[in-house]
């Protein structure tokens, strides 16, 4: 009691509500498509969490914008609550230690947690020339991941890098960049995009914490939670689709008018993500709504399958 | 002569390494090495220019 007692003062003195939080938490809940009833049970993990599984987070070929989306969204604190339900061993992008300290760091938590940690990855891992395209303290990307990946209880790719290989693996790919899963050759949970809602990653998270196993995937490892409709089929210009109200060229009437974006390049009918109900930016937004189209960043290879991103393949 | 090695530089966006040489309590040398190319500027070429923007947000 006195443990979430203590929590929810922590929420306030962040200027956060119980009743804020409660509604992210139901937000929460149905994005991983669970009942209702597990609402009570979501806000336990994060106000009474009964276990806090070690997490390795490893930076390979990748930007850091999936790190940036997690850490910086509106209310800077309710995604971050996925750092509080953890305990974070190992995050270059975080961590005061450097140099020689971090490398320690590493190694004791991979030794200490060994089959118990969750291995969370961004980034993608050159294999070219033995992976000299990408070093930590001396060490290639590849030998790095070779060397924790396969002690860890779960591996998480994070982000379309991670996951397959993102835009270091775009054609003519020079350092022979390759997802985790694929870089090794083990089974990964892959939650892709570019950057991927961080909601996604909270949740795959939370239904390991609470139902003790990681969610049902789709043949190419993302969750089904999240990945399982296409981004046309959720889209609130559908029907515009339907109606045959396209916008031909931007600064138009009919781009004012909210029209479909598929002549202008919109690659929703063949991606696989939840944007236009997660949204971005604790619900503000997303790339379709704020007039972009859609460029596919949570499929494989979309650097080079969707590219030109303002035309239509015919 | 001291050699002090930094490698990974934390909380920053990317894999750096610092290498500095002391010698009577002073840094007398120092070299920095980022430790990851990807190749950004190889994949852009060819493209349709629209979407090197695109590409550029993710160095």
């Amino acid at each position: 009691m006195d443990q979430e007692r203590d929590f929810y003062k922590r929420l306030s003195e962040k200027g956060i509500s119980r009743r804020d939080f409660m509604k992210y938490c139901g937000f929460l809940t149905a994005t991983m498509g669970l009942s209702s009833s597990f609402i009570p049970r979501v806000a336990e993990v994060f106000a009474a969490p009964k276990q806090r599984p070690p997490v390795i987070v490893l930076h390979f070929g990748e930007c850091t914008g999936c790190s940036e989306a997690l850490l910086r969204t509106m209310y800077p604190w309710i995604d971050e609550l996925v750092l509080e339900i953890v305990s974070i061993e190992y995050h270059e992008t975080i961590f005061a230690a450097a140099g020689q300290q971090m490398e320690d760091n590493l190694h004791a938590a991979v030794k200490k947690y060994a089959g118990k940690f969750i291995c969370l990855v961004e980034g993608a891992i050159a294999t070219k020339y033995d992976g000299a395209y990408g070093k930590i303290a001396g060490r290639t990307f590849l030998e790095i991941a070779r060397d924790v990946c396969p002690k860890a209880a779960a591996v998480i790719a994070h982000g379309s890098c991670a996951t397959f290989g993102g835009i270091q693996a775009a054609a003519p790919n020079p350092g022979g960049y390759k997802g985790v899963g694929d870089a090794l050759g083990m089974k990964v949970v892959n939650i892709s995009g570019c950057p991927p809602n961080p909601v996604n990653l909270v949740g795959t998270i939370v239904n390991y914490l609470l139902l003790g196993k990681l969610p049902e995937l789709d043949e190419i490892g993302r969750p089904l939670f999240a990945y399982g409709k296409t981004i046309h089929d959720q889209c609130p210009r559908r029907g515009h689709y339907e109606s045959d109200e396209f916008v031909l060229e931007f600064g138009s009437k009919e781009e004012k008018l909210g029209y479909c974006l598929y002549m202008m390049g919109c690659k929703g009918p063949e991606t696989y993500n939840n944007c236009p109900v997660a949204k971005f930016n604790d619900g503000t937004s997303w790339p379709v709504e704020a007039g972009h189209p859609c460029i596919g960043c949570s499929e494989p290879g979309f650097w080079d399958k969707m590219t030109p991103f303002f035309e239509q393949k015919t | 002569m001291a050699k002090i090695l930094i490698d990974p530089i934390t909380r920053i966006e990317g894999h750096l390494r610092i290498e500095v040489e002391v010698a009577g309590g002073k840094v007398v040398d120092a070299w920095s090495s980022g430790q990851m190319f990807r190749g950004i500027e190889l994949i852009l070429q060819g493209r349709d220019p629209r979407d090197a923007p695109l590409f550029c947000q993710r160095t």
